[in-house]
């Protein structure tokens, strides 16, 4: 699979590894853990901390601070030399020239190793086969990572650029209280793209309730969601005017569900992870479901590249900017062999200089204060053109989202159970 | 209203020669040409060609489109090489022989592909022979194995490897290894079917022949047995190598990531979403080593069975 | 029937000595392998099946000792197989027996053909009647994925025809592609072994048929048909059996949940978080299901073996 499809494939993600040591249970009923014991001796802090959960899930309202299971490096040290640095990242998911420009700065080597989904990534961690220098894990694995030490705490002294360079929410995310583990790498909206020609903008924005787009006949057979359990059921959910896209209320997902299953019905719906980009451009789909980077992105992929036919591609998000809304990451894992390679690599990536190279080739928008985002529309990026063109500025981040978006976080497992369910029931036709 | 018999002026037989054939029993209607039991099968003809036309011509035309001048994999834009080593404009997979990843996939391909057939068929063989002559009961339950590992839906077996190299033998890393032992355990009865099919043919004359003449055991099998079954074992080498190279299902569980996908994984994925005319021409170059390890098996069938035939044609020129 | 009387076994007769371990000994690398590598995971996945999950990381944690297993993911999953996901199980049974039924039709046609006006030109059809098994299965659905594109050859070819007046979109969520893709996917493999044993089938059969004076219907009934039963038994099996987990025809050739089949729910699991044990109860669903045909099989080519 190709550039970055599946940002968060899981919810409350699960890692196809058992936790060593399974086999000398032998003795005991397996599966009990002395987990949940004291609170205070958790890995974390917060007040969101269900019965059972070994570690406390983030929400908004309710961020978590993790403790420091280790000392970081420590600071002043000279960065590895001759040394290859290991990227573990999904696939296709970042401008190969901005490594290379890393490496020729610090005369190092590069591999990077790819997940096509969050759980291949886990448990490629968790087996310790490969000691990854970088890891981009999406925020709401962080506690399971956290917990299971696999991560390990920054030291700032070496990242001074994003106190300079990115934005402040992101110096103490609610997911990474003080960002002890993490720095964030792209942001994206969560909103729905469409062919401009087919759908002139202002029907769309017209709309009382846009996301019923998706159930317009005439573009029955052409209509395109995520295959993704969590994006396809939070859609149900906005669409009913639910905007709690954790909830574990057993109705409104029942709601979301039906609902879902009414577009097998109505439009012929299908699944697909990369509709947006290759979908679209290229006719399969008029109307998708869209990451807001994809959209951006998606440009690239038409079969004539001209204007007129860019001019197509459109992406929507609610005016009020309430829509789901995240980020990924970039961590360092515990067996990093070249940490201070790594710790500079992550400095690399805040640079607004780097990130916006990077940017040009994902579409992904990076959180630099200096993109302003009245201008990300009008400047011209590494390929000379705009870094998002003007038709389509729903998809520019922009720092107050955070306050006005919904978060798609970390679940309980018996919630996340449902959820699964409600998939199930949708995929099954 | 023909008339009746009675009515009808008497034929003069020996001047006019035997009665015409009733008109429902003339090759010349379209009721006498249906019941005609020697008639030429033209509705069975008919519909063997158009089912070889129907199974080959979409893949003559993917082959064709791998050499599409333009991007578009439905429609044919002029010809040129560029998905097989060119540059094709603003392809993210690249062409073929140029891109690094595809490149390594093909490696992987190959790779797999001759392990497989190397270990596999040896067994396999080894398996035939012993189960055609084994006596008891114990022979059922491993032929009733071996059978339900050739019928059994390829997902089943990834999935089950899958959980038992990520749970039992944590020691087998996921990567070529895993792949391999789960292509051997996959293709280890195709050679089986193939050469009981053979041996059941042949019969046990031969080895009896040998043994009587006081050949050992050992010695009637490596003289008599394997040279017979050598055009078998050489189907099944092109076969297992046909099979596993464009297998995707297990190893796609079982890859350690993107350096141990194949080829073939590659295919899958990019045909699930960024269909270009390179992935067609990733398909022709896994179908273009099939066909010359193939060409490669009959031409060693020749050499092989050469001296075969030219004992036969020396015997038989013995006898007349 | 064997009127001749008992003689000894026919290693004793040749006078030939072969040690009791000389024949299970070619069988051992064999039987070896498949129980390591075949049947052993099959415990990991009952395992697994009737395990329970870490509490930190949600992934399923095989419990290996039979007193400790627990039903819980068992009775979910049988809540599931008899609720959620009965249109899938009776959908995939339906596609499976229309595909089969068509290949059986073609696939009979083509190899009676082969095998019995084959003449000169047989090695010529078997040569074109075995490329699809070079052919990758990817390479062959792809073709047509590219084919029964909006744009493609056969909606040009339609249209040009009037057969149909405008184009269809044939890839999204039609069962109609769906069941064709199989019938394409599977033919050749039922092809090959009916040919086979429509070739040995003796003319001569046919011939005293013809000779009692039945026509040619009722020879091709009562006599070329009950022939060829096993024939058509083997590809049955050999057809039938893989289809039942076929998920990616229905990945290839439709995005739709209107046309899932049982496949598709393993595959799923298997890229889902969390539902390791739902994984491994699935293909124990499946395994037992396809194990009823199997056995059946056995049976009827033992008695057959037997008769002979």
């Amino acid at each position: 699979m190709t550039r970055r499809e599946v940002l968060k494939r899981s919810g409350a993600a699960a890692v196809l590894l058992s936790g060593g040591g399974a086999l000398l249970d032998a003795c005991s009923k397996p599966g009990t853990v002395s987990s949940g014991g004291a609170h205070a001796n958790g890995p974390g802090v917060g007040s969101y901390w269900p019965a059972g959960s070994p570690y406390p899930l983030a929400r908004q309202d309710a961020p978590v601070t993790w403790k420091l299971w280790r000392e970081p490096i420590k600071s002043g040290l000279a960065p590895e030399k001759g040394a290859t640095l290991q990227i573990y990242n999904w696939a296709d998911y970042i401008f190969l020239k901005v490594v290379k420009e890393f490496c020729a700065a610090y005369k190092c080597n590069y591999q990077i190793t790819t997940f096509n989904n969050m759980d291949e990534g886990l448990a490629k961690m968790r087996t310790g086969q490969l000691q990854f220098d970088l890891f981009f894990p999406t925020p709401d694995v962080l506690g399971k990572l956290i917990t299971g030490k696999l991560l390990q705490p920054l030291n700032h002294s070496y990242i001074p650029h994003l106190v300079s360079d990115v934005w402040e929410t992101y110096q103490n995310p609610f997911y990474d209280q003080r960002w002890h583990y993490t720095v964030p790498y792209v942001t994206y909206t969560t909103g729905i793209g469409y062919r401009r020609d087919l759908i002139p903008d202002a029907q769309i924005r017209g709309m009382s309730n846009p996301y019923e787009i998706f159930w317009d006949t005439k573009f029955k057979g052409k209509i395109g969601i995520y295959d993704d359990y969590r994006e396809a059921i939070s859609m149900g959910l906005l669409k009913n005017g639910l905007t709690d896209l954790n909830t574990g209320n057993p109705k409104y997902i029942n709601q979301a569900q039906q609902t879902l299953i009414s577009l097998i019905n109505a439009v012929n719906v299908r699944t697909s992870i990369n509709g947006v980009y290759i979908g679209i451009p290229k006719g399969t789909f008029d109307i998708h479901q869209a990451w807001s980077g994809d959209s951006v992105t998606s440009w690239q992929y038409t079969p004539v590249q001209n204007m007129k036919t860019w001019q197509t591609l459109g992406y929507w998000f609610p005016a009020d900017r309430k829509g789901p809304v995240f980020n990924d990451t970039i961590t360092i894992p515990a067996n990093a062999q070249n940490p201070v390679l790594a710790h500079h690599f992550l400095d690399w990536m805040m640079t607004y200089k780097n990130a916006m190279l990077n940017f040009s080739w994902n579409g992904y928008q990076p959180a630099q204060r200096q993109a302003d985002p009245a201008t990300l529309t009008t400047t011209k990026g590494y390929y000379g053109e705009p870094y998002v063109f003007p038709w389509l500025s729903d998809a520019v981040v922009r720092e107050s989202d955070f306050h006005t978006g919904y978060f798609e976080e970390e679940l309980t497992p018996q919630v996340d159970q449902l959820w699964h369910n409600a998939w199930q029931a949708f995929n099954s036709g | 209203m023909s008339k009746t018999v009675s009515e009808r002026p008497p034929v003069d037989r020996r001047r006019e020669g035997p009665a015409p054939l009733a008109r429902s029993r003339s090759t010349k209607t379209p009721l006498g040409w249906w019941r005609n039991p020697w008639r030429r099968p033209r509705i069975l003809a008919t519909i063997t060609w158009g089912y070889i036309a129907w199974s080959l011509l979409p893949v003559l035309i993917a082959i064709g489109i791998s050499f599409n001048a333009g991007r578009s994999n439905s429609v044919w834009q002029g010809f040129s090489t560029q998905w097989w080593w060119g540059h094709p404009q603003s392809n993210p997979s690249g062409a073929l022989f140029v891109s690094p990843e595809l490149h390594a996939a093909l490696l992987q391909s190959l790779r797999l592909s001759f392990l497989t057939m190397f270990i596999a068929v040896p067994i396999g063989v080894a398996f035939a022979i012993g189960i055609s002559r084994w006596r008891g009961p114990a022979p059922a339950g491993a032929n009733f194995l071996m059978l339900f590992s050739f019928v059994i839906p390829e997902i089943i077996i990834g999935i089950s490897m899958f959980l038992f190299f990520t749970y039992l033998l944590k020691f087998v890393h996921l990567g070529t290894g895993a792949q391999l032992l789960a292509l051997v355990t996959y293709q280890v009865s195709y050679p089986v079917i193939i050469v009981r099919a053979r041996m059941l043919s042949i019969g046990r004359e031969y080895e009896e022949a040998a043994t009587d003449l006081g050949a050992s055991p050992t010695q009637a099998i490596r003289r008599v047995l394997l040279p017979l079954l050598y055009p078998a074992i050489l189907v099944s080498f092109v076969l297992v190598f046909a099979d596993t190279i464009d297998d995707f299902i297990t190893v796609r569980y079982l890859s350690g990531g993107s350096s141990t996908e194949p080829l073939s994984v590659k295919i899958y994925n990019y045909s699930r979403g960024t269909l270009t005319p390179a992935i067609n021409a990733a398909a022709t170059f896994l179908l273009f080593s099939t066909l010359v390890i193939a060409l490669l098996g009959v031409f060693l069938y020749r050499r092989i069975t050469r001296g075969q035939r030219a004992e036969a044609q020396e015997m038989t020129g013995y006898l007349t | 029937m064997n009127i001749l009387p008992r003689r000894r076994s026919r290693d004793e007769a040749s006078g030939a000595w072969y040690p009791r371990w000389y024949w299970p000994g070619f069988a051992l690398p064999g039987t070896l392998w498949l129980l390591v590598l075949f049947v052993l995971p099959f415990y990991v996945v009952i395992s697994i099946a009737f395990g329970t999950v870490d509490p930190v990381f949600q992934s399923p944690l095989p419990v290996y000792e039979p007193w400790w297993w627990t039903k819980r993911y068992l009775a979910q999953e049988w809540h599931f197989a008899t609720g959620e996901f009965r249109p899938v199980e009776l959908r995939t049974i339906v596609y499976v027996i229309l595909a089969t039924a068509i290949c059986l039709v073609f696939a009979y046609a083509v190899a009676y053909y082969v095998a019995r006006f084959g003449g000169k030109r047989k090695g010529l059809f078997l040569a074109l009647l075995i490329a699809p098994f070079f052919i990758s299965y990817l390479m062959r659905m792809l073709s047509w994925v590219e084919l029964l594109q909006p744009n493609g050859y056969v909606n040009s070819v339609l249209t040009f025809l009037h057969i149909t007046p405008h184009p269809i979109n044939w890839l999204a969520g039609v069962p109609f592609t769906v069941v064709m893709g199989l019938v394409y996917g599977y033919i050749p493999y039922m092809i090959l072994p009916l040919y086979g044993f429509l070739d040995r089938i003796d003319q001569s059969h046919l011939e005293a048929g013809r000779d009692l004076g039945a026509n040619r219907f009722w020879t091709f009934l009562r006599v070329t048909l009950p022939l060829s039963k096993p024939g058509i038994l083997a590809s049955l099996v050999i057809v039938t059996l893989p289809m039942f987990g076929d998920y990616y025809t229905n990945n290839l050739l439709s995005g739709s949940p209107k046309t899932t089949m049982f496949g598709n729910l393993l595959d799923n699991s298997m890229e889902a978080t969390g539902q390791g044990p739902e994984a491994a109860i699935l293909v124990l669903f499946l395994v037992v299901f396809l194990m009823i045909p199997m056995l059946y099989y056995m049976r009827e080519t033992a008695k057959a073996q037997r008769n002979q």
